[in-house]
């Protein structure tokens, strides 16, 4: 049930920048078990949604394009670039948020972690202190800059985690579950700011029923297969009849 | 050594570990009775899992953030006092410790096991930490060498019983979390090829 | 975690950090070794007074600092008097007070950052042999944001054991600590990759 693929496009001078996930033929074996197989599909949509049982290898999709996990087969294209020749640039192009919110922090300080992220960038100084003020007051936590990052509540660390994924204004933002530890206000809050405030691509892991009928897309996940590409409302529904 | 990304925070997760570790009350030890600490538990712990260069990295780490002025050491203690009063030799003593450690549990890059996580814990985790701290100790407080070797027996029977815990946690380690101990130490033939990007 | 400087504006307060550090070691030694007799003691323990009251310091902080030494007395203390006459033993320990007091004052006049830049550049020659001083700042900065993380897992794990009714015994404590600490490493690793630290 998969979309064939046309071939990965390349970005010539003169056409626009291609907003595609393109994966062919795509496996990844972990620990000597193939874990993800098969994969192949063209996905040039804002919103999708990744959904599908435990252990059927939604996660490791979105480590493929995170750049945490190596396709052991195949070949990834995030907008056009390959995930393997040109990855460090992909890096750059791509965000990771998590669900856990303590283990993305990585600097004592909130405006210290988001700054963080702009390492190696070649900016002054001021201007890292400038865009980190900028995205710090953009959602909701200048008050906070100083504080240290393990005093914010969940729902606030999990705003900071996507914060420093922003100020690098990524093409695509991979979210792994990113609201399964929040409570449901703060699920709202981060969802809401995922779904319809960012212009990014969106890869959002999930298994929030509601959250994927809100994307443009959804693809399932089964035994480490890809089962189903489609609009999300008939793969939700398909995916809750076999839930039973 | 060259160490990647995902070693540096296993070197800031330890040296954390061995911060906690002196936390009055977070690990009691004796009830607490005796200004002894889990710390030296941690040196130990730092060289059985992480190796001898990470663990000796997480132990430098450590040493430096108490001497920029956080009271890491057990009992709250920090600053640079601790790096020449009696006691400094033992510090300086921890990172040989903790490496010396590493490369006896680890030797081979073959799988910890009893008697070789037993001996890396006394070895480095005592003897070689005795053999730095000792020397320092008479040199800073004038007692005759003799003298500070005797008198700093008073903590073997301690340091023995961490050497136990020690090799008990590591060995109980390898069996709940094998990963735990990195890449150097190779799980089975077939985690090598384990495709994360390192 | 407080750290242990205290805000001032004095000279003291001024001086550079990292000459500070080097002049204190030299001295550390220095009274170590050659303050052999009391008055060579008594002189340096005046200059360390004045140090503390040039600093802004009254004699409340000096107490205090003193109180926190008391471990370090007893057993420098006790250790002496076995093996040597008490005059020779008092010597000694007020020579061991007077250089860990000289360097708490260095600890309590200079600022954690400071003192972190100060390491990152002493670091500086250590890049010929393959030691970078920017992911050394890196751990040390990644350790201070874990610290409390790690302390959070051990009160947790405690009070569970608590909560179970089981006595919190040291293995029981440190191995399920060992095996959150470290994952969330692995965590923290994945962060570290995602973030572009490589
Ligand atoms: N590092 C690893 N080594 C070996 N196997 C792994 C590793 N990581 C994941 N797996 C296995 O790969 C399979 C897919 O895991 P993955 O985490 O992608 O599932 P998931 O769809 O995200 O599940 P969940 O809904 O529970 O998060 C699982 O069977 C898992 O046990
Ligand atoms: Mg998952």
């Amino acid at each position: 049930m998969t979309t064939p693929l046309p071939s990965i496009p390349a970005s010539p001078d003169g056409t626009p920048p291609s907003r595609e996930l393109a994966f062919e033929g795509v496996g990844v074996d972990l620990a000597g078990v193939t874990v993800l197989r098969d994969v192949t599909v063209t996905l040039p949509q804002r919103r999708i949604a990744v959904i599908g049982s435990n252990g059927s290898g939604k996660s490791t999709f979105a480590r493929l394009l995170g750049g945490l996990v190596a396709p052991s087969r195949g070949r990834v294209a995030v907008h056009g670039h390959d995930l393997v020749a040109e990855r460090k640039q992909v890096l750059r192009m791509v965000g990771s948020v998590f669900s856990n919110p303590d283990a993305q922090i990585i600097m004592p300080t909130v405006a210290e972690d988001v700054a963080f992220s702009l390492r190696r960038r070649g900016l002054t100084r001021e201007e890292v202190a400038r865009r980190v003020t900028a995205t710090l007051e953009r959602y909701g936590l200048a008050e906070r800059a100083d504080a240290p990052a393990h005093s914010l509540s969940g729902g606030q660390k999990q705003l900071l985690a996507l914060s420093a994924v922003l100020i690098t204004e990524p093409a695509l933002i991979v979210a792994d579950e990113p609201t399964a530890l929040l409570d449901g206000r703060n699920s709202r809050l981060i969802s809401a700011l995922l779904l319809d405030e960012i212009p990014q691509q969106l890869v959002l892991v999930t298994h929030d029923l509601e959250l994927a009928a809100r994307c443009d897309v959804a693809v399932r996940f089964e035994d480490g297969r890809l089962f189903e590409v489609d609009d999300p409302a008939p793969v939700i529904a398909r995916y809750r009849r076999d839930l039973g | 050594m060259k160490f990647d990304v995902r070693d540096l925070a296993r070197i800031a997760v330890f040296a954390a570990i061995i911060a906690v570790l002196g936390i009055p009350g977070a690990i009691p030890i004796f009830g607490n009775a005796v200004p002894i600490t889990a710390q030296t538990l941690g040196i130990m712990l730092a060289g059985a899992v992480l190796g001898a260069w990470r663990g000796a990295a997480a132990v430098v780490v450590f040493l430096l953030l108490v001497l920029v002025g956080l009271p890491l050491l057990s009992g709250g203690h920090g600053g640079a006092g601790v790096f020449v009063g009696p006691s400094a030799g033992y510090l300086f003593g921890w990172i040989l410790g903790a490496f010396v450690t590493g490369a006896i549990v680890h030797a081979g890059h073959r799988r910890p096991t009893w008697w070789r996580t037993a001996l890396g814990c006394v070895v480095g985790g005592i003897l070689v930490i005795y053999a730095v701290g000792v020397p320092v100790q008479a040199f800073v407080t004038h007692l005759p060498l003799g003298a500070t070797a005797l008198s700093s027996t008073v903590f073997l029977p301690g340091d023995l019983i961490k050497a136990v815990v020690a090799t008990l946690i590591t060995m109980g380690l390898w069996r709940a979390y094998p990963r735990a101990f990195g890449d150097q130490v190779r799980v089975t033939p077939a985690a090598k090829v384990d495709a994360t990007v390192r | 975690m407080i750290a242990l400087y205290r805000p001032g504006t004095s000279p003291l307060h001024r001086l550079p950090a990292g000459p500070k550090l080097i002049a204190l070691m030299l001295l550390a030694i220095a009274i170590t070794v050659f303050a052999s007799n009391a008055w060579y003691i008594a002189g340096a323990s005046a200059l360390v007074v004045a140090g503390y009251f040039a600093a802004g310091f009254g004699p409340l902080e000096i107490l205090r600092q003193l109180w926190t030494l008391r471990w370090i007395v007893a057993v420098t203390l006790i250790t002496q008097v076995i093996f040597l006459p008490l005059p020779v033993a008092a010597t000694n320990t007020g020579r061991v007070v007077t250089v860990v007091m000289l360097a708490t004052l260095v600890t309590l006049t200079t600022r954690t950052s400071a003192l972190l830049d100060a390491v990152e550049r002493g670091l500086g020659p250590l890049r010929r042999i393959g030691v970078d001083p920017a992911r050394v700042g890196l751990v040390m900065a990644m350790t201070i944001t874990v610290v409390p993380v790690i302390a959070g897992y051990a009160a947790s794990i405690r009070d569970a054991q608590r909560a179970r009714g089981a006595k919190p015994r040291l293995r029981i404590l440190v191995m399920p600590l060992l095996v959150m600490s470290l994952k969330h490493a692995d965590e923290l690793g994945d962060a570290l990759v995602a973030r572009g630290a490589e």
